[in-house]
């Protein structure tokens, strides 16, 4: 096979030497061959003829008798004129006919030599093109083979990095799916605590009033009673005046009694008595004031823890702040688990939306496997264009070739319509070459039967 | 239980990304490059809930392997969807005589496919 880049060019004669050509002349084989053969065939015929003629007459002989030859009757002249002249003026027709043929064959090759060479030339060069279309539509082959094994290697490294990443996102779907469980585990039992704290919270808070009460009441008691027992301090004093008055008396009564001598002497113990009773009742009315004293000092301690309690008590309010500081906490907590809960709700969502859209982009890869159906369909065609050339470049040296094809471009073109697997092929076939289209396309591209 | 897809298609590209979507929106996929290989894997006792089938394969298009899943025992009604470029009537009807639940010409858009197949298996 001669390459397009090495071959030498093509001359061809020059264009006022050229005349019109048609298909006929390239198939017609060179002058010369063909004067030759009609002579040699018409020579054949004529001799294959003759010899009939003369054996038809001597069978003729055979069956009129031996004696009709030499008498050569009338009869048998008139039959052999009858069936020899007709014959013989064919031939003679026919032989005209012939070398009129061949003349006009002849003068052909005389008078179209050159256009013939040039002919002959261009031939050669359609010959070379018509190989050379063999490597040409190869590589274009081939170009579109490689393209679709790129596009496909392309696709399918983008389906796998969608893969990955719905993978991934998967993934991450499922803890996210255990987080909104346990999100809302967490803030359902957020508020179911929130609430049981509420109520203990009020019942800390009944109690804690309740024991206020309670030490307001016991410290106001306490003060009452240390009221009270320094009210009795009054009363020691007016007991130790009486004892001293008594004393006085009772020392004045031991006077008199003496200066009344021995009369006075009962009267002087009793007044003794009474002295020492007075001196016991001073004792006492000291012991009295001495323990109340006492019994004052300790209810004044009393009162001091019992107001350092009250003030623990009010403290105690700081504490009510304090639980109600803490339920204000797991309120803010269970508002922002909620909002932890909608955010990933949120996210949810939006993988929904992220698969739908990935969904829809894998949809989209579909269009690489129908542009590879229909660059198939093309390298199918360029291989049968190729062939084609090239069944066409070896016709050119056949010399029995009169011109014809098993299936020409234009059949081709018109087969390939039935082999269409989709409208939007034929519509693209049919807007180019036009005609009319071998199958229908109109259902709907979703049908369910 | 997920429900499973056998996908048919000598399109390796197209096989990744039925598998891909059907996976993502939550179906097990089987897959086979063609009609033979889906027809040996349900003889050795893959049960999908559907099949979805190309119609131009090498070794055994779509239309005969739906005969051949039809005329097989326990597959004579799973639903078979056809997903091909083969948009020609005729063809389609071949397909419904062959036993097809549905015809679908490429492309389809995802969402599409995915409602095609939730209303062929409506537990999906």
């Amino acid at each position: 096979m001669a390459s397009a880049a090495n071959r030498e060019p093509v001359r061809i004669a020059p264009a006022q030497a050229a005349p019109e050509w048609s298909e006929e002349d390239i198939s017609a084989p060179p002058g010369n061959s063909r004067l030759r053969r009609a002579r040699n065939r018409f020579v054949v015929q004529t001799v294959v003829r003759l010899v009939f003629i003369l054996a038809f007459y001597l069978a003729l002989s055979a069956v009129l008798g031996q004696a009709f030859i030499p008498a050569r009757s009338q009869a048998a002249e008139l039959l052999l004129l009858f069936i020899v002249i007709p014959l013989l003026l064919g031939q003679r027709y026919e032989w005209s006919r012939a070398r009129k043929g061949i003349a006009e064959l002849g003068a052909c090759g005389t008078m179209s030599k050159t256009e013939l060479a040039c002919v002959a030339t261009r031939r050669a060069a359609m010959r070379d093109e018509l190989i050379d279309s063999k490597p040409y539509i190869d590589v274009m082959h081939s170009q579109i083979g490689d393209s679709l094994a790129e596009s496909e290697r392309e696709v399918i490294q983008v389906i796998e990095q969608i893969g990955t990443l719905n993978a991934k996102t998967s993934t991450q779907r499922e803890h996210i799916a255990q987080s909104i469980k346990s999100g809302r585990e967490l803030t359902e039992s957020t508020h179911l605590r929130v609430e049981n704290n509420k109520q203990i919270i009020a019942a800390i808070d009944l109690q804690l009033d309740a024991q206020t009460d309670e030490f307001r009441n016991n410290f106001e008691r306490i003060q009452g009673l240390s009221h009270e027992i320094g009210a009795l301090t009054p009363l020691i004093k007016v007991i130790t005046s009486i004892a001293q008055q008594t004393n006085l008396l009772a020392l004045n009564a031991e006077i008199e009694a003496a200066r009344a001598g021995s009369a006075g002497r009962g009267f002087a113990v009793v007044a003794s008595e009474v002295r020492k009773l007075a001196v016991l009742s001073n004792q006492a009315a000291s012991d009295i004031s001495k323990k109340i004293n006492a019994t004052c000092k300790r209810v004044d301690e009393e009162m001091g823890s019992a107001s350092e309690s009250l003030e623990q008590h009010e403290a105690s309010g700081a504490m009510n702040q304090l639980v109600a500081d803490l339920g204000e906490m797991q309120l803010q907590f269970a508002d922002n688990s909620q909002l932890l809960l909608d955010v990933i709700t949120e996210v949810d969502a939006n993988y929904e939306e992220s698969v739908s859209r990935l969904t829809q982009a894998l949809g989209h890869i579909q269009f690489q496997d129908v542009m590879r159906q229909r660059m198939e369909h093309v390298q199918e065609s360029l291989v049968e264009m190729r062939d084609h050339l090239q069944h066409m470049s070896g016709k050119e040296l056949d010399s029995e070739w009169c011109g014809d094809f098993d299936r020409n471009f234009t059949e081709m073109l018109e087969a390939h319509k039935i082999k269409y697997r989709m409208a939007r092929q034929t519509v693209t076939h049919l807007a180019v070459a036009g005609g009319q289209a071998s199958s229908t396309h109109e259902r709907p591209s979703i049908e369910l039967f | 239980m997920a429900m499973k897809v056998l996908v048919v298609d000598d399109s390796v590209t197209m096989v990744m990304s039925l598998k891909t979507t059907l996976t993502m929106n939550g179906f097990d996929v089987e897959t086979a490059n063609n009609g033979q290989v889906a027809l040996d894997k349900l003889k050795s006792g893959t049960r999908p809930n559907l099949i979805l089938t190309d119609i131009n394969m090498p070794v055994m298009g779509g239309l005969e392997l739906i005969g051949k899943v039809r005329a097989t025992p326990g597959l004579k009604f799973t639903p078979i969807i056809t997903l091909t470029t083969e948009s020609d009537t005729t063809k389609r009807d071949e397909g419904k005589r062959a036993g097809a639940t549905g015809w679908i010409v490429k492309p389809v858009s995802g969402d599409d496919l995915i409602k095609v197949i939730k209303k062929v298996l409506p537990g999906a």
